[in-house]
């Protein structure tokens, strides 16, 4: 089945959400998404989103440029900060005008807290700066922005899984999908496609992120010769929920939870004596895996999967049950502990994609080091890198990211269609997504998706996870070649066509195996440690060398690397101290 | 940690259009750490080793956010635990020997996909017919402007905590989906971006609720019970009040 839209936008978090909502005031919108809109993973983002008001004390858009430059280890382009802490402002004002339910000051203003990295004055102190509804931010955003693209007739194409792009030369003239209720492919014709496919989390064992977070859209365009930047920089947040990956709240530590190793010890006076527990996520990160390899975690065996300890049982059962009462029931639901009574075990957990499908600053596909545009395809959100995050990014600055970033290219779109063509596409645009899905449903006998899955995922974790070295990650590129391999002799065991989550699963697998080929390979490539990638074999930041982006190539089973500048035009790079 | 062994009687439907009917599973070994659809992860991985086809169910976060997950598990929608959705309910909450029945939502208004797998979209055919602000904020007034009472924005934010699960409806005696509804018109009716258009958006949620094959709300509360986020009825006291206020004032009957 062939459908004509002048956009389309591939993915309904908060991101393309945004742009659609933008789009459809000018142009007839389609958004396909594997999920239904309001199940997106923004749903989950609970801290906040940042916008320098000033409402609750003195603020300005300069220094939340400069703690989002500064957060990201130099490595973000600093005209894009600028753009991104700017127009908060009115981002935020427009989200509440839409009637999203923003916690309230005494006087009745937006409220606002603070979070980790976010700065007065250049780095004096910490300032007040997330706008937030209770810890239900994302949720809120989600819920809205739907709300406004069903008012503007967005048309939904709800468990429509994009699998392929149709290309000509460096021009995009639509997506193919699969239709989970049939199992049919749908080819959509459309003027602009734009990306908003979330992140990748799903490459690690260990991780914050849904199921559905298997970045389908960067792989799509991996394979369409796209190449992906900065891929080496994977955020960590310090306290996942042991074994589940599910996140506890930077709030616990704000409100003086301690992390300890085996022997009750408050490690974090060893590595971080001012700041402790509550120092950048990096840092935290990369001491409890210290401590765990140095056979301190909790059970002693200096595996990838030990743990260590949250402590919050000082912290009374009163200050728990009324300033963390989400923490408190997540544990009794997840782990069936009180906080109050015993430690919650905690490990790092994969968290934040700050690499992705290179853009610029209206959300244009860039294809090469001199910043070529793809003509009609877009990107934004987590599945993007404009670069606003660098090699770290703060807090609550991804909330922002998708609504600055998804507005300003809805909005880059509606100019764009006006003044091309509708593109043809024809059935034979579908050939290569078709002979795929044939092969993994021939009925011929192979392996389940599922080991190689596990086996990716360990890789990953172990190999280029937190910390990293050079051999490390020279075995995961040649294993994970090997897996990618063996991925080709896989079988769909579920041949039905109807609701079958089985081969969709199997061709997520596939994504997830290119980008962590990729991730390694770039991450191989770094020669320094710089923001969330650390390497044991060249332990510092080195901007002689390597201040510039990455951009990787698929290539058959290689990556081709080459590099990116990068902006520093406001800001000197210094080295990172807080 | 323990593990138990129990019996399943789960509700299997290849489509929309064709019989369902229960089928047995005995689940062995079933460690009391893993969750309810962790649980339904290995009867389904063994279940594809032995060539069946596996139990189709929705879910994606994985942890209370979404609203993607739900059953009705031995009759109650999300099960038995209180404020907490399918995916949150845990394995410890079950004995060795139980016997648990799995089935889908059941409501006119819901289709069954496959297995226990429904389609909710009416729901959003429901915030279609006006559960949203229709502001033009092209040149946005500084939202500071319209100051809200932080207990009026409490409020609001309870009733916004819905994630569109469903349960309401599938625990209604008549199938109404009258606390969504309730939870959207109060929200957006709490705040003073969305008080012009309050009158007009309840009768119109309303009319398409009942063009939707929902039912009545005839007061059971058993929607508050079940509702994973413990949404209040209040929402529906209001909804009822807007609807009262907009039928007797409006200009749009
Ligand atoms: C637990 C948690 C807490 C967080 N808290 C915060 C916070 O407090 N503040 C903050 O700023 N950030 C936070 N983040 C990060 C932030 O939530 C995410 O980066 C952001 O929501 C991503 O939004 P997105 O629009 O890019 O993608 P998503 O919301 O992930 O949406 C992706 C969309 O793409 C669709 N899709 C994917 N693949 C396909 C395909 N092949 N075909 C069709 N559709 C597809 C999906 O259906 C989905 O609709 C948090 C993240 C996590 C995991
Ligand atoms: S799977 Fe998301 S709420 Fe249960």
């Amino acid at each position: 089945m062939i459908h004509q839209f002048d956009t389309v936008i591939v993915g309904s978090g908060g991101a393309g959400l945004y742009a659609a909502l933008e789009a459809s005031e000018r142009s007839k919108t389609a958004v396909l998404s594997k999920l239904y809109p309001i199940r997106s993973h923004t749903g989950a983002a609970q801290g906040g989103i940042s916008a320098a008001l000033g409402n609750v004390e003195e603020d300005k858009a300069e220094w939340h440029a400069f703690d989002t430059v500064k957060g990201g280890d130099y490595l973000v382009d600093q005209a894009a900060a600028k753009i991104l802490t700017e127009e908060a402002i009115q981002a935020v004002y427009d989200l509440e005008n839409r009637g999203l339910p923003f916690n309230r000051t005494p006087e009745g203003k937006i409220d606002q807290r603070r979070f980790g990295g976010h700065t007065r004055n250049f780095g004096e102190g910490p300032v007040r700066r997330a706008c937030y509804a209770a810890d239900r931010t994302g949720h809120m955003i989600l819920q809205t922005l739907y709300q406004q693209c069903i008012k503007n007739e967005v048309a939904f194409f709800d468990e429509f899984q994009v699998v392929d792009l149709i290309m000509t030369d460096t021009t995009c003239n639509g997506v193919v999908a699969v239709e989970l209720a049939t199992g049919e492919l749908h080819l959509f014709a459309a003027k602009a496609v734009l990306f908003a496919t979330g992140g990748f989390g799903r490459m690690f064992k260990i991780t914050s992120n849904a199921y559905a977070n298997t970045g389908d859209g960067p792989a799509v365009c991996a394979r369409k010769g796209i190449p992906l930047m900065d891929m080496e920089f994977f955020q960590f947040h310090p306290t996942g929920i042991m074994g589940l990956g599910i996140l506890i709240s930077e709030a616990v530590r704000g409100e003086g939870g301690i992390l300890r190793n085996r022997d009750g010890h408050r490690f974090m006076e060893d590595y971080s004596p001012t700041l402790l527990d509550l120092a950048p996520r990096d840092i935290v990160a990369r001491s409890m895996l210290t401590e765990v390899r140095a056979g301190k975690g909790i059970r002693g065996d200096r595996k990838i999967d030990d743990y260590l300890h949250l402590d919050a049982t000082h912290l009374g059962k009163e200050t728990l049950t009324t300033k963390l009462p989400d923490i408190s029931s997540f544990c009794q639901t997840y782990l069936g502990i009180d906080p109050a009574d015993s430690p919650i075990p905690v490990l790092p957990t994969a968290h934040y994609a700050m690499g992705g499908i290179p853009t610029d600053v209206h959300g244009r596909v860039i294809c090469d080091g001199q910043g070529t545009i793809v003509n009609g395809l877009y990107a934004a959100g987590e599945c993007a890198c404009v670069s606003v995050h660098g090699a770290n990014r703060l807090g609550t600055n991804s909330l922002l990211d998708l609504v600055v970033f998804g507005r300003r290219a809805g909005i880059h779109i509606g100019d764009y269609v006006k003044q091309i063509d509708m593109p043809q596409v024809s059935a034979a645009d579908a050939a290569d997504a078709q002979s795929w899905m044939a092969r993994l449903t021939d009925g011929s006998p192979g392996p389940h998706g599922g080991r190689i899955s596990e086996e990716m995922q360990t890789l990953m974790m172990e190999k280029v996870g937190i910390y990293r070295t050079a051999s490390e990650m020279a075995a995961a590129v040649d294993a994970l070649q090997a897996l990618r391999e063996r991925y080709q002799t896989v079988r769909v065991q579920d041949s039905g066509k109807q609701f079958n989550t089985d081969l969709l699963e199997v061709i997520e697998l596939g994504n997830l195996l290119d980008l962590s080929l990729i991730t390694a390979a770039s991450a191989l490539n770094r020669q320094e440690s710089r923001g969330a990638h650390s390497r044991e074999d060249f332990p510092e930041r080195d901007d002689d060398r390597w201040l510039k982006h990455t951009l990787a190539q698929l290539a058959g089973d290689i990556v081709r690397l080459s590099d990116k500048p990068v902006d520093t035009s406001i800001w000197e790079p210094k080295p990172r101290t807080y | 940690m323990k593990n138990i062994d129990i019996t399943l009687k789960v509700w299997r439907q290849d489509g929309p259009r064709d019989r369902g009917r229960f089928e047995t599973y005995e689940a062995r070994n079933i460690s009391t750490d893993m969750s309810f659809l962790e649980m339904l992860d290995v009867v389904n991985e063994e279940l594809t080793l032995k060539g069946e086809a596996p139990i189709a169910f929705d879910h994606d976060c994985r942890e209370g956010i979404c609203g993607m997950c739900g059953a009705v598990v031995n009759g109650r929608p999300h099960g038995p635990e209180r404020g907490t959705t399918l995916c949150q309910l845990h394995m410890r909450h079950f004995r060795s020997g139980d016997t648990i029945a799995i089935e889908p939502f059941r409501a006119m208004a819901f289709k069954v996909i496959k297995d226990l797998a429904v389609d909710r979209s009416p729901l959003d055919n429901l915030i279609a017919a006006g559960g949203y602000i229709s502001v033009n904020t092209g040149g946005a007034q500084d939202a500071n402007a319209l100051p809200v009472p932080q207990e009026n924005a409490n409020l609001a934010m309870d009733a916004a905590q819905c994630i569109g699960c469903g349960a309401c409806v599938a625990a209604c005696p008549n199938a109404s989906a009258m606390l969504f509804v309730g939870a959207k018109v109060s929200h957006l009716a709490l705040l003073p971006q969305g008080r012009p258009e309050a009158a007009q958006r309840a009768i119109n949620m309303v009319k398409c609720m009942d063009e939707l094959g929902f039912g009545n709300c005839t007061n059971e509360t058993e929607c508050e019970v079940e509702c994973p986020k413990e949404i209040s009825i209040t929402n529906i006291a209001r909804l009822n009040r807007e609807y009262l206020k907009a039928s007797l004032l409006s200009p749009f009957k």
